[in-house]
């Protein structure tokens, strides 16, 4: 029980360090806050485990784990897995499409939402729409796709993420022979 | 506490392996609801296991086993919960992310190129669009009157949940 207080303080202290210092943060790859501020929270609980007494001073008799190893790597695993869907949570609530229209249908009250505007809210009518605006150039910097004369051109890396996404696709069912056949 | 990690992670295991098979037998439309379906009898397979197995599995080392059996139990049931839901997490980057699906695109082009308006016509804002639309129709998000889409109950909490979050975090679109 130490080690799940433990970590439910650590990611407490993780969840609010990570919304303060993305208000900070200017650049585009907050997955970078995300996970200093998970590599903080990890190491404060890793040098706090040890140095805190096994009921942590107020933990009742009969809800200590007498393995401490145990204890210890339960909280980290429990920090790492409620890490990884307050991550997907937060990337999904801030910027998939799909959140985007609800939290716009939320602020229009009563008044609904057609797919030309829901469409014109991703940028259709911009050269560039928004999702390929983020996208592209983080590909580029990252060395998976690169732009040559008016095309783009996959590169190795890319390849890589494409055959990996491709495997699990298939093992889910959800690999589609056709371009288009079935949306992104 | 061990006994219960143990019974979770193997059942975890189980399921995933299940629903594998779910999934390649039939993808189903709504995937979330199959998977907390295929997944709602192992929570009761867990407390069953946990009450009638011996304390070490028979497998677990004497300086494993141990301390309170509810603790054990309980800490092993969030674990379970815990597990699952990252188990749907992956199934939806893999699903759902729109760079794997643009480079799995990429891949399969043409000498690996695409201009702009290929990929905008294959993963582009219209193909999303209408495909996130209906989808959130169909699990009951939205509701769709005269070609006009409105907030159904569940959409109304996911909005809320998405304007705090959004507002609290300010992760920006760009």
């Amino acid at each position: 029980m130490k080690g799940l207080t433990l970590a439910a303080l650590a990611f407490l202290l993780l969840a609010i360090g990570s919304a303060l210092a993305l208000r900070l943060y200017r650049g585009n790859k907050e997955f970078k806050v995300f996970l200093a501020a998970f590599a903080a929270a990890g190491l404060g609980y890793a040098v706090a485990f040890p140095v805190t007494p096994p009921d942590l001073g107020f933990l009742p008799a009969g809800w200590l784990e007498p393995a401490t190893g145990v204890d210890f790597v339960n909280g980290l695993l429990v920090l790492a897995l409620v890490f990884h869907g307050f991550w997907c949570f937060a990337y999904f609530a801030c910027l998939s499409p799909s959140m985007g229209v609800m939290v716009e249908l939320r602020a229009r009250g009563h008044r609904g939402i057609s797919v030309a505007e829901a469409l014109a809210m991703q940028g259709r009518e911009e050269p560039v729409n928004l999702i390929f605006q983020r996208r592209l150039p983080k590909l580029i910097a990252g060395g998976y796709i690169s732009k040559e004369g008016g095309a783009y051109r996959l590169l190795p890396p890319g390849e890589r993420v494409a055959a990996l996404g491709a495997f699990l696709k298939r093992l889910i069912n959800a690999d589609t022979p056709l371009a288009g056949s079935r949306p992104c | 506490m061990l006994k219960g990690m143990v019974l979770a992670w193997v059942l975890v295991w189980a399921w995933a392996l299940l629903q594998g098979i779910v999934f390649q037998l039939r993808a189903p439309e709504k995937a979330f609801a199959s998977m907390v379906t295929w997944f709602a009898p192992i929570p009761v397979a867990y407390v069953v296991l946990h009450r009638l197995t011996p304390a070490d599995l028979g497998i677990l080392p004497e300086r494993f086993v141990g301390g309170p059996t509810a603790l054990s139990l309980l800490n092993g049931l969030a674990l379970l919960i815990l597990l699952f839901l990252t188990g749907v997490l992956f199934y939806y980057h893999a699903d759902r992310s729109i760079t794997v699906r643009l480079l799995i695109e990429m891949a399969r082009a043409p000498q690996q190129r695409m201009s702009l308006a290929e990929m905008q016509a294959v993963c582009g804002v219209e193909v999303l669009m209408h495909d996130r639309l209906r989808t959130m129709a169909m699990n009951g998000f939205l509701e769709e009157r005269d070609g006009v889409y409105h907030l159904a109950p569940k959409g109304r909490v996911g909005g809320l949940a998405g304007a705090i979050a959004r507002r609290a975090l300010a992760m920006k679109a760009l």
